[in-house]
Parts: C-alpha cells; sequence; structure tokens
C-alpha cells in the first residue's frame, strides 16, 4: 500500500499537466461542435503545426541550443507565434473546406475534416521530415530552478510552467466567453445559429472566431507539450486529437467547462491507472469511465440535455 | 466440360507462371535487391543508415562492373514500422520477377508478419537487427540474420547487469512490439537464471512523448538499472530525460536503438551521460577492414550510428551469393538461398565472420555494450554467453 502511496502526489502532478494539455485541445473540438455540430478532425493536426511552429521560433532563436536573447521572452514568442500560426490555420481550414459544405449533409464535413487531417499531416511529413524535431529546453531554464523538489514530489520547471499557462489560458477563454459581447454572440450563436442570425449576429464572423480561439488554443497546447516533452514529430496530432476528443465527449461536447473538465479528469485517471495498474492498460481504464459516465449520462459530465427539436 | 477444363489448366499455368515456380531467368534482363524497413517515422534515422550502408555495398559492386556485367539495382520498400504496409512491400518485391534478395526487415514485428510471404516466394531476406528468436524457427529457409538473437542478446545483457552494472534489483520497461516484448522476457529468465529475483516489468507505449507515470512506478520501486526496452533513440532519450526529471538515481540502460548520437545522447541534453547501451555490432570505428566503409558513408551521408555497418555486410553477403548462382549466366531465386546457406566464415567489416547455421541464424553472437561519455559511445564489455 506504501509503494502505492507513495506515488500518488507525483501521479496527481503528472496527470494534471496531461490534463491541462488535453483540456486545451479539447476545447477546439468542443467549441466547433458546439456551434456547427461537426467533428473538426483537423484539430490534432493544428495542434502538431503549432507544436511545429513553436520548434521553430526555439530554433531560430538559439545558437549551439543556446537561447540569444531572454528565456521567458523566447517561450511567450513561441506561444504567441504558436497561436497565431494555428489559429491562422483554423481559419484557413474553416473558409476552404468547411464553409462551402455548411449546407451539406454532417457526412460530408466529418469527410472533409478527414481529409484536411491527411493532407496537413502529410505536408509536415513532405517539408519537415519524419524525424522528430528536438525542443533543446534544457538551457531555457536557470539551473537552479529546473528541478524542483518538494519532499517526495519532484518535477520540472517546465511541468509547473506548462500548467500555469495552460489553466491561465483556459482562465482567459472562460472570462472572454462570460464577459464579453463576442462571448456572448458565440454562446447565442451556438445555442440557435438562426435565432442568432435573426438578432443581428453576424454568425459567420463567429464561425470564424470559433475556428480562430479553438485552433490557437490548440497551438499553444502543441508547444506546451513540446517544452515539456521535449519532441515533436508529424505524427503527435492523431493520438493528441484522439485524447482531445474524448476528453470533450467526456465532459459534454459543446459545453467548454466540461472540456476543460473533461481533460482534467481524462490526464489523472491515466495518471492514477498507471500508478495502481499495468501501464498498457491505461487507455482501456480511461475508455472504460468514458464508456461508463456515458451509459448513465449520455449527454456528458457538464452537457445540458437538449430536448430534440421539433 | 471441356470449358472447365481448358479453365483449370489455363488458371493452373497462369498461378506457375506468376509464382516463377523453378524457373530459371537470363541474368541480363537485370538484377533487383530489395530493402525493405522504416524509412519514414520514429525509427527512420537507423533505417536509411541501413538503406544507405547497403547502397554503399551495391554502388562498389556497380563500380566493379556489376553482377554478370549486369548492373545492380537497389529498391526501397518503405513499411512506416507498420506490418500492414510491410506486408504490402513483401507483396510488392515479391511480384518483381527481377528481385533476387532483400535487405531486412529490421524489425521483428514486420519480419513476423512477411515472414510467410517472402518465404512461398522464396525470395532470401537478410536481415540486420530483427532479434526475436522464433523468426528462424518455423522452418523457413529464406531468413538470414548477421545480428545475434534476442535469446543471446537477453541472456547477456542479464550478465552485463549482474557482472558489470553490480545489479541487486532491475525494472524493466519495455514498448509492446515483438522485438521489445521478447527482448524484456529473456532478460527476466536471464536474470532470475543468475539469481536477481527482485524485478519490476511494465510497459510504455511508442511514441507517446510522455513516460513520466509509469516513471513514477519506477521511483518508487526505486530500482538499481532500468533497462529501458524501446525500438526508437527519440523514445529513450525522453525515457532517460524523465527519469532524471523525476529524480531516479537508477542507472539507465537502454536498447540498440539507443545507439545515435544526435537521436539520444544530444537529443537528451545531457541527461544521457553515464548511460548505457547494448548492441549488436562492435566499435566499428575500431576495425582496420571497416575504414574504408566508414570513410565513404561519412562522406556522403554522415554520421554512423552502429546500424549501417551490419547492412553493408549483408548486402555484400547477399550480393556474393547472387554472384554465385549467376555465374551460368541463369539465376533463380532458390539458387541464391542455397548459396547464402553456404555462407561460411564471411570476413568482412564487422570484425566477427559471419557464418549461417542451418536456420540461418549467426553463429556465435556476441553482445557489445557501450557507456555514454561526453557526446560518444565508449565500448565498454563484450559478453559472448559465458
Amino acid at each position: 500500500m506504501e509503494y502505492y502511496l507513495q506515488q500518488l502526489p507525483q501521479q496527481l502532478m503528472n496527470g494534471l499537466t496531461l490534463g491541462g494539455v488535453y483540456a486545451l485541445i479539447a476545447i477546439g473540438y468542443t467549441m466547433v461542435y458546439g456551434i456547427l455540430f461537426m467533428l473538426n478532425f483537423a484539430h490534432g493536426e493544428i495542434y502538431m503545426i503549432g507544436g511545429f511552429a513553436g520548434w521553430w521560433v526555439l530554433h531560430l532563436l538559439s545558437v549551439n541550443n543556446q537561447p540569444v536573447m531572454n528565456a521567458a521572452l523566447i517561450i511567450s514568442l513561441m506561444i504567441i507565434i504558436a497561436m497565431a500560426v494555428s489559429g491562422l490555420l483554423g481559419i484557413l481550414v474553416e473558409r476552404f473546406a468547411y464553409r462551402p459544405l455548411r449546407q451539406a449533409p454532417r457526412i460530408n464535413l466529418l469527410l472533409s475534416a478527414l481529409g484536411v487531417s491527411i493532407f496537413l499531416q502529410n505536408l509536415i511529413l513532405n517539408f519537415q521530415g519524419a524525424r522528430p524535431r528536438f525542443f533543446h529546453v534544457t538551457s531555457l531554464v536557470p539551473e537552479n530552478i529546473r528541478i524542483i523538489e518538494m519532499g517526495s514530489v519532484v518535477f520540472s520547471f517546465m511541468r509547473v510552467l506548462v500548467i500555469v499557462i495552460s489553466f491561465l489560458l483556459m482562465g482567459l477563454l472562460t472570462y472572454m466567453i462570460n464577459k464579453t459581447k463576442t462571448g456572448k454572440a458565440m454562446r447565442a450563436t451556438a445555442q440557435d445559429i438562426e435565432a442568432a442570425t435573426f438578432m443581428g449576429i453576424d454568425t459567420d464572423r463567429i464561425i470564424v472566431y470559433v475556428f480562430l480561439i479553438g485552433s490557437a488554443l490548440g497551438g499553444a497546447a502543441g508547444t506546451l507539450v513540446g517544452l515539456l516533452f521535449t519532441q515533436v514529430d508529424y505524427y503527435v496530432g492523431f493520438q493528441a486529437g484522439l485524447k482531445g476528443f474524448t476528453a470533450a465527449v467526456l465532459g459534454g461536447i459543446g459545453n467548454i467547462s466540461g472540456a476543460m473538465l473533461g481533460g482534467i479528469i481524462l490526464g489523472l485517471t491515466e495518471a492514477l491507472a498507471t500508478t495502481f495498474f499495468p501501464a498498457a492498460y491505461k487507455d482501456v481504464i480511461a475508455f472504460a469511465i468514458l464508456i461508463i459516465v456515458l451509459i448513465f449520462r449520455p449527454w456528458g459530465l457538464m452537457g445540458e440535455k437538449i430536448p430534440e427539436k421539433v | 466440360m471441356k470449358k472447365s477444363l481448358v479453365l483449370l489448366f489455363s488458371v493452373i499455368a497462369a498461378v506457375l507462371f506468376s509464382f516463377e515456380v523453378g524457373f530459371c531467368r537470363d541474368v541480363s534482363k537485370g538484377i533487383h535487391v530489395g530493402d525493405a524497413g522504416a524509412f519514414t517515422g520514429d525509427a527512420a534515422a537507423p533505417c536509411m543508415e541501413i538503406f544507405n550502408s547497403a547502397q554503399i555495398a551495391v554502388d562498389e559492386w556497380n563500380a566493379k562492373g556489376g553482377i554478370h556485367g549486369v548492373k545492380i539495382k537497389h529498391i526501397m520498400g518503405d513499411d512506416a514500422m507498420d506490418p500492414a504496409q510491410g506486408v504490402n512491400v513483401a507483396y510488392k518485391f515479391a511480384a518483381d520477377k527481377l528481385m533476387y534478395g532483400v535487405i531486412g526487415p529490421p524489425m521483428s514485428h514486420i519480419a513476423q508478419a512477411t515472414l510467410k510471404i517472402y518465404g512461398n516466394a522464396n525470395l532470401a531476406c537478410i536481415t540486420t537487427a530483427a532479434s526475436k528468436p522464433n523468426l528462424t524457427e518455423q522452418g523457413y529457409k529464406h531468413f538470414f540474420r548477421v545480428n545475434a538473437r534476442n535469446d543471446a542478446h537477453g541472456w547477456n545483457c542479464a550478465l552485463f547487469m549482474k557482472r558489470y552494472l553490480k545489479a541487486k534489483k532491475v525494472a524493466i520497461l519495455n514498448e509492446k512490439v515483438a522485438y521489445c516484448e521478447n527482448m524484456a522476457s529473456e532478460t527476466i529468465k536471464g536474470l532470475k537464471k543468475l539469481g536477481i529475483t527482485n524485478i519490476m516489468q511494465d510497459t510504455i507505449v511508442a511514441g507517446s512523448k510522455d513516460f513520466s507515470a509509469v516513471l513514477t512506478k519506477v521511483k518508487a520501486f526505486n530500482p538499481d538499472v532500468l533497462f529501458f526496452i524501446a525500438t526508437a533513440a527519440p523514445d529513450q532519450a525522453i525515457g532517460v530525460r524523465q527519469m532524471k526529471n523525476l529524480g531516479i538515481h537508477a542507472i539507465f540502460f537502454g536498447t540498440e536503438g539507443a545507439r545515435d548520437k544526435k537521436d539520444f545522447i544530444a537529443a537528451a541534453e545531457g541527461a544521457a551521460e553515464g548511460a548505457y547501451v547494448y548492441h549488436f555490432s562492435p566499435d566499428i570505428f575500431s576495425i582496420p577492414a571497416a575504414q574504408g566503409y566508414i570513410k565513404e558513408y561519412e562522406a556522403k551521408y554522415g554520421t554512423i550510428s552502429g546500424f549501417g555497418p551490419p547492412a553493408y555486410e549483408a548486402m555484400n553477403i547477399l550480393l556474393t551469393a547472387i554472384d554465385k548462382a549467376a555465374q551460368d549466366g541463369q539465376i533463380s531465386r532458390k539458387e541464391v538461398i542455397k548459396y547464402l546457406h553456404q555462407t561460411k566464415g564471411y570476413k568482412g567489416i564487422l570484425g566477427f565472420p559471419v557464418t549461417f547455421d542451418e536456420k540461418g541464424d549467426l553463429e556465435g553472437g556476441a553482445t557489445y555494450f557501450f557507456k555514454v561519455v561526453g557526446n560518444d559511445f565508449k565500448q565498454v564489455a563484450v559478453m559472448t554467453g559465458k
């Protein structure tokens, strides 16, 4: 028993970092679903490209793996540029792959999304190659705070940074959705896109915002994962996308706070499942929990039970 | 009745011709050799090293005039580490009537998936890295290897951990693919035989980029040595870095895949210092016969990690067999296999003579052990099962 207990604080830390990242990815899925009722399968690739964008910033601002300027500035630039690149990419994908199909059956949109996903993956494979890119992050953090020890819990500074930034971004989003006019318009559009149009909301613009914000958060997640796990390659979007999507469904797809909660629960479940069971079963357990939740609450943890429209 | 008989005979004829059962071909039609491996994906770096090294051997043969005056064509078949794509490559190679031998597949799970296809087509395969023992235990005659088997490696690694690393408590993490699972079970068997029973085993998922949860478990177990059995170097770079980040004080012991300066040592940014890896081939730079190959490789393709030399050797052995089979101007795949089985004491660049036993295995397999010192691997021990 002690063997398990001594792992717990550390595993909570592991789960929380992973959960924060899953949550950021899940938000992208859930925002798009909330308005368009489609699964944006390309979202995993947008996350991956965010990781590459972050890598390029770090690479161009380093000489012999040493940063050429203030490390805090580099990290901020990495995240901001990754968000910009992914956000713009999200807008482009919406404009060229989804908007022309807005009136088509949902299945066409789904196929289009799958196509975009495969296209983006191969685009990166073609131009960036198959070998992973390595984030040389060690010299970004001063040596005396690289590893932090608190009792039995040991963690890297990067881990704290990733948790703080992901929660900060989620906080900002929550504020935006709840307190600003654009946020209000987004909520209205999600509730009923036609009615929102009648109320004078430019729903096309709102959809662009949704793709911009969701993709930017995905891009931020890509770079944060790069900073923490130090590698990105053309294939990372697949698994991350799957986990982000799972988190969104767990929390109640379409519900932003649900996506955040779902991500964190999924991350924690994986870490705790690894503690008590062979690590090979962590996904089995995570998905078993998803199935159980969906049996008892088909609308997810925080999703709303929407009455059938007549 | 008549109609169906005609149909039956034409089907039989078509089948016979398509498989070229027992047919000899004129050498002058061309000679193809294949190279099957994961040329994209996480293992792209070692596999490209395999391909490029085999290419050097082919270029050298072609510079000397090829075989029987025919230039050899070296064809790449990319399986991206996916058995399904490996099967496609195997069918493609088997259907190529001018193909007389294949280097690879270097990964056990793909070698397993394609064994029957190459075997039925009588197409000789020389793997340079697939080490799962039962690949040569299934009655096929076409499969050869220039590397030792996992049962030899597992036992040698157990010996190394006990004698050299003085391990008493060992944690083993392995990927869930054929080579890694088998290597883990062979090593555990060896450790138990040596009296080390305090062992923890768990699994990792390749390419998931985060092993901190399972490493936290390792930390609670507090081993002397962590044997990290993964296929590709980037995963092991993350493993050693996260091990250090979690404050685990065990010795990191990686596999042959980790013998890669760029994707393991440099990628781990200092965390790999003092780590150990095993490899099926010795320090190639210390072998006089290999100097020509090294010069050629470095001039054309860059740094050698250790996967290249066996591929250069394997291609030379294959081409020697094809050369013998082509002496009379006629050649068949079966002849190539026959001559490969006759390979005895071939002296190339690996520093040990290559002899295939009747199963196609390398006789007297050794395992070499390296320590990471600075930005390089230093050979520290050789184990030969004793």
